[in-house]
C-alpha cells in the first residue's frame, strides 16, 4: 500500500500542471466567486412617471431615478433603456412593472421599500435578527460551506477518477495487479495517495478563505479541514468507482452532470425540506450532504465535536461502503 | 516453471476467443505463442496469470491452480502497451513494482543495475519515461517484468518496434534466463521470432492448429518457413494477418 501511496506522490511531483490544478484551481475559483458575490453596491436604475416630488427625491438616495414625461410602453421602455423598474402612479394605485426575477429586480423592490420606509417611518418597527448572523451584504459569506465543499470535492473527483481511468487504459492497473498486491492494498494506497493530496488542498483552501478571503468562521478551522478532509476521501473513492463505468477519459468528464451536480442540490445550497416529493431524502446517498452540513455547523453555527460527530460518522460510513465496494469492483481486474 | 493448460474456452459476449486449449511447457524452455492479431494470444496469457477467468478448463503453473495470489510474485509479466507510469522516472518505474513484490533495498538496486546494463539504459536511468523513446519504453517495461527475478516470464509481444540490434541482445537475455531455468512464454505475430524459441503453438481464430517443439514445427513444412502451417491447414486469409 506503501508504494502505491509513495508512487502517487512522486508522480504528482513530476506533473506540476496536476498539482498546480490540484491547488491553485480551487483557490482561483474561490476567489472569483469572492468578487462575484462578495460586497454588492449595485444601484438600481429605475424609471418613474406622474409621482410625487417627495418620494422622488427619497427614492434618489436608494437608486439611479429617471423621471419620465409620458407613460411609455412598459416593455419596450425596460427592454431599450436598461432600467430595472418602470414605477408609476394612477388612479388604481402605484404600480411597479419589472423586466424579469432576478437580483437587479429584487434590488429595485428594496430601493421603493426603503424609500417608503423612509417617508412614513412605522410606530413600532418589526426588529428582524438572524441567531446564526452572516455579513448581509456578502452572499459568500453565508453560503461559503457550500462552495467550499463543492469546489474541493469536484477538483479531487476529477483527479482521482482521470488517474484511474488512465491506469486502466494504459495497463498500468492490469500489471499492478499480477503482482501479490492485495486488491484492499491497492484501493487503500490510491484513497489514501489521493486522499494526503487532497488534504493538502482542503488545508490551503481553508486557510486561503479564512485568513485571505476573510471568511467567516464561527467555529474551529481545524475541525473544519478535518470535514474537508473526510469530503476529499470520499471524493477519491467516489471518483475510483465512477471510473469503472466510464471507458475513457471524455466518458468520465460526461459523468460529472450525473454524480456532481445532483450533490450540489443536497449540499446546503436549497433547504432539503423545501425540496418536494421526499426527493430530499436522496441527500443521505449523497457524501456532499454529510460534509457540506457539518461545514455549515461549524463555519456559520459555530458548533464543535460534540454536535457534528453524526456527520462525521456519516461521511466515514460513506468512505468505507466505497471502499468495498471498489475492493469488490477490482475483482474484474484479477479474480483474486 | 512447468505450465499446464488443459481444455479452456473463453468467448466475450457471445464471441468465442478460445475453443479447447490445451498445451504444456517445461521448465527452462521458452515456449512461443503464435497468432495473428485477435487469434486469441493475449486472451489465453491473461488467463494463464488469473486476470480473467475461463468458462471450462483449469491452467496450473508449477503444480499450482491459477488464479493464486502467491503464485504472482514468481511470475513476471510484460504487456502489449508499455503499461508504465510517464510522469516517473526509469528508475522509479522499477523502484515502485519493485516494491509491489517486497524486494528489499540491496536486492533491488542489484537487480535494477544488473537490468538496467543488459538493455542498455544505466545512463537514462533518472530520466522521465515521458521523455522517453518508443524503444526505450519497451526495454523499460521488459525490465519491470523482471525485476523481482521471476521463475516463469510471461511476455505479450516483447520485440514490437525495438530495433534490431537491441531485438538481439534482448533474445539473448532471454536464453540466458532460459538456462538460469527460468520459463518464458512469450507471444508474438512475428514468424522470424518462433525460430528463437524452443516449442511453439500456433493459434488461429481461437484454436491451435500445431503444437511441438519448433525444430518439428519447421520439419513439417516443405521450405522450413512455420507460417507454411498456417497455409496447409486452408485458411488463406491468414496470409494478411500474418507478418
Amino acid at each position: 500500500m506503501l508504494s502505491i501511496v509513495k508512487r502517487i506522490l512522486g508522480q504528482i511531483k513530476n506533473d506540476k500542471r496536476s498539482l498546480g490544478l490540484l491547488v491553485f484551481a480551487p483557490l482561483l475559483v474561490l476567489t472569483l466567486l469572492y468578487f462575484i458575490l462578495g460586497d454588492s453596491n449595485y444601484l438600481p436604475r429605475i424609471a418613474v412617471y406622474d409621482l410625487n416630488e417627495k418620494f422622488v427625491t427619497e427614492l434618489e438616495q436608494h437608486a439611479s431615478v429617471v423621471e419620465l414625461d409620458a407613460q411609455p410602453d412598459v416593455k419596450d421602455y425596460l427592454e431599450e433603456n436598461s432600467s430595472d423598474a418602470l414605477l408609476w402612479k394612477d388612479t388604481g394605485g402605484l404600480h411597479l412593472e419589472l423586466l424579469e426575477q432576478n437580483s437587479k429586480a429584487a434590488a429595485a423592490q428594496k430601493a421603493i421599500q426603503d424609500t417608503n420606509k423612509a417617508l412614513q417611518p412605522a410606530q413600532s418597527e418589526m426588529s428582524i435578527a438572524y441567531v446564526y448572523e452572516t455579513a448581509d451584504d456578502n452572499q459568500l459569506d453565508s453560503l461559503s460551506y457550500v462552495f467550499l465543499g463543492v469546489i474541493s470535492f469536484f477538483f479531487v473527483f476529477i483527479l482521482s477518477g482521470m488517474s484511474f481511468v488512465q491506469e486502466r487504459f494504459g495497463q498500468t492497473l492490469e500489471r499492478m495487479l499480477m503482482t501479490p498486491i492485495r486488491r484492499t492494498d491497492v484501493i487503500g494506497g490510491y484513497t489514501l495517495g489521493y486522499g494526503l493530496l487532497s488534504a493538502l488542498q482542503s488545508v490551503v483552501i481553508i486557510l486561503f478563505a479564512v485568513y485571505v478571503l476573510k471568511l467567516q468562521v464561527a467555529g474551529s478551522v481545524g475541525l473544519c479541514i478535518l470535514v474537508m478532509i473526510l469530503m476529499a476521501f470520499s471524493a477519491v473513492s467516489i471518483g475510483a468507482l465512477v471510473s469503472i463505468f466510464a471507458n475513457n477519459e471524455l466518458q468520465m468528464v460526461q459523468f460529472i452532470p450525473v454524480v456532481i451536480i445532483p450533490q450540489i442540490f443536497f449540499s446546503g445550497l436549497i433547504p432539503i425540506d423545501t425540496i418536494p416529493f421526499g426527493l430530499g431524502n436522496l441527500c443521505y446517498v449523497t457524501p456532499i450532504y454529510y460534509g457540506c452540513t457539518a461545514l455549515e455547523m461549524i463555519m456559520i453555527q459555530g458548533k464543535g465535536l460534540l454536535e457534528i460527530w453524526p456527520w462525521l460518522t456519516g461521511s466515514v460510513i460513506f468512505i468505507g461502503v466505497l471502499f468495498f465496494v471498489n475492493v469488490l469492483a477490482l475483482k474484474k481486474y484479477r479474480r483474486l | 516453471m512447468k505450465i499446464e493448460v488443459n481444455q479452456v474456452d473463453k468467448a466475450f459476449k457471445k464471441q468465442r476467443v478460445l475453443s479447447q486449449i490445451s498445451l504444456t511447457t517445461e521448465s527452462g524452455r521458452i515456449f512461443c505463442l503464435l497468432g495473428a492479431s485477435g487469434s486469441g494470444k493475449t486472451t489465453l496469457l491473461r488467463i494463464m496469470m488469473g486476470a480473467i477467468a475461463a468458462e471450462n478448463g483449469t491452467v496450473m503453473i508449477g503444480g499450482t491452480k491459477v488464479p493464486n495470489r502467491e503464485l504472482l510474485a514468481e511470475m513476471g509479466y510484460m504487456p502489449q502497451n508499455d503499461a508504465l507510469y510517464e510522469e516517473l522516472s526509469v528508475w522509479e518505474n522499477l523502484k515502485f513494482f519493485a516494491g509491489l513484490h517486497q524486494l528489499n533495498r540491496n536486492t533491488f538496486e542489484r537487480n535494477a543495475n544488473e537490468l538496467l546494463q543488459v538493455v542498455d539504459l544505466l545512463p537514462e536511468k533518472n530520466k522521465l519515461v515521458r521523455d522517453c523513446s518508443g524503444g526505450m519504453k519497451k526495454r523499460i517495461s521488459l525490465m519491470v517484468a523482471m525485476i523481482h527475478q521471476p521463475r516463469l516470464l510471461l511476455l505479450d509481444e516483447p520485440t514490437v518496434g525495438v530495433d534490431p540490434v537491441l531485438r538481439r541482445k534482448i533474445w539473448d537475455y532471454l536464453k540466458q534466463l532460459k538456462n538460469d531455468g527460468i520459463t518464458i512464454l512469450i507471444t508474438t505475430h512475428v514468424m522470424d521470432e518462433v525460430t528463437q524459441c524452443d516449442d511453439a503453438a500456433l493459434l488461429r481464430n481461437g484454436h491451435i492448429i500445431a503444437r511441438d517443439t519448433v525444430a518439428n514445427l519447421i520439419s513439417r513444412t516443405a521450405g522450413g518457413n512455420i507460417e507454411e502451417l498456417f497455409f496447409m491447414d486452408g485458411e488463406s486469409e491468414m496470409e494478411a494477418a500474418l507478418c
